[in-house]
């Protein structure tokens, strides 16, 4: 199964290899949604979603010849887009907001999850919580990576992904309580 | 994992709800793959430029070269280079100049001048020679190093004399500090 799914699309990234640009068209058709998703829900504005997908495009076209089929084509450019938004936000954010800062707001209870059933309570909850927070809760509960993974993304370990995320999840959780 | 991160997890695909604006997007992309690599690699991934290149680098090479060698066989009487012509005219300016000293010192005796002043002569006239013998026989070793112990010489003889004027203060002091 799993060679099945990092050899998705093979043909049209040969191509793309040698520079086929209806070929590169036709792969950027097929991504480009799911890319600007994963970009807006990281940076949560249109403008800069674009411009941090469009890079990512013209990089992965660029360096398309790296890609050796370890994962999908799609987790690769992926990574891609995930790695400039974020460096984007952490060139962005000036003070840098600590974590430590929202704990006075949490108790040691888990908030009740049943209002967290309605997806778009969820989404607006995610689009409220501070840029750390709102990373790797995308990371782990929407982009599905693991907190080994989001170490190597976030530059972080794995047991402070793990915390960092239970302290995320919990804001997240009062604030769709609140909604 | 709690039932709320399954739940999300499972629905994870209806979060991807926004439509990028395709065609504006891939206007852009296009236009930055198409503009760089036209610039630079076609001209040096033909083999023929690069034959080019490297016949127009050894033609170049070989033309400064041989202008060189052209040039110092026109100006044989020259010096070997700017560079030692640049010592020997700093050598010259400090000896003159210390002889100029020598000259015009009250505290020396006339004597001691002169005998100074004609071993200058005597180095000075070896010196010509030398640099005569130099403009025919370029890069010639030992008429350099003759040229520079030359040079070695003059300057001992400068030392010598500056020795025994501070030696003779040295004795004036003394004799201040014994009246005291």
């Amino acid at each position: 199964m799993e060679t099945e799914i990092r050899f998705t699309h093979k043909a049209i990234v040969e191509q793309c290899k040698a520079g086929n640009s209806n070929s590169q068209y036709e792969l950027y058709s097929r991504y480009v949604d799911a890319m600007y998703n994963v970009g807006f829900r990281f940076l949560g504005n249109a403008e800069d979603a674009e411009d941090i997908v469009q890079d990512s495009f013209v990089d992965a076209f660029k360096n398309l010849n790296n890609f050796k089929y370890e994962s999908s084509f799609g987790a690769w450019l992926k990574r891609i887009v995930i790695n400039k938004s974020i460096n984007h936000l952490k060139a962005k954010r000036i003070p840098v907001v600590p974590m430590d800062a929202h704990e006075f707001h949490l108790t040691d209870e888990e908030p009740v999850e049943a209002a967290a059933t309605d997806l778009n309570k969820v989404k607006k909850g995610i689009a409220l919580l501070p840029d750390g927070y709102r990373e790797i809760i995308n990371l782990y509960l929407i982009e599905g990576y693991d907190h080994v993974e989001i170490g190597e993304i976030l530059g972080i370990s794995t047991s402070t992904s793990k915390s960092q995320y239970h302290r995320a999840k919990k804001k997240l959780l009062e604030i769709i309580n609140e909604l | 994992m709690d039932n709320f991160e399954k739940h999300i997890r499972d629905h994870a695909a209806q979060f991807n709800e926004r439509r990028a604006d395709k065609d504006k997007m891939w206007a852009k992309i296009s236009e930055e793959l198409n503009q760089k690599p036209s610039k630079v690699i076609p001209l040096w991934k033909r083999p023929l430029f690069r034959v080019a290149a490297s016949v127009l680098l050894l033609l170049g090479v070989a033309s400064f070269f041989g202008l060189a060698v052209l040039n110092n066989n026109a100006k044989k009487t020259q010096y070997a280079s700017k560079e030692l012509m640049e010592i020997d005219m700093y050598y010259k300016d400090l000896v003159s100049y210390q002889v100029q000293l020598v000259r015009n010192n009250q505290n020396l005796s006339e004597e001691n001048k002169a005998e100074f002043l004609s071993f200058m002569d005597e180095l000075d006239a070896e010196y010509e020679v030398l640099k005569k013998e130099m403009q025919k026989n370029l890069d010639n070793e030992q008429v350099l190093e003759a040229i520079v112990s030359n040079y070695k010489k003059r300057i001992e003889l400068i030392e010598n004399l500056l020795h025994q004027i501070n030696e003779s203060k040295k004795l004036d002091e003394d004799d201040y500090g014994y009246t005291l």
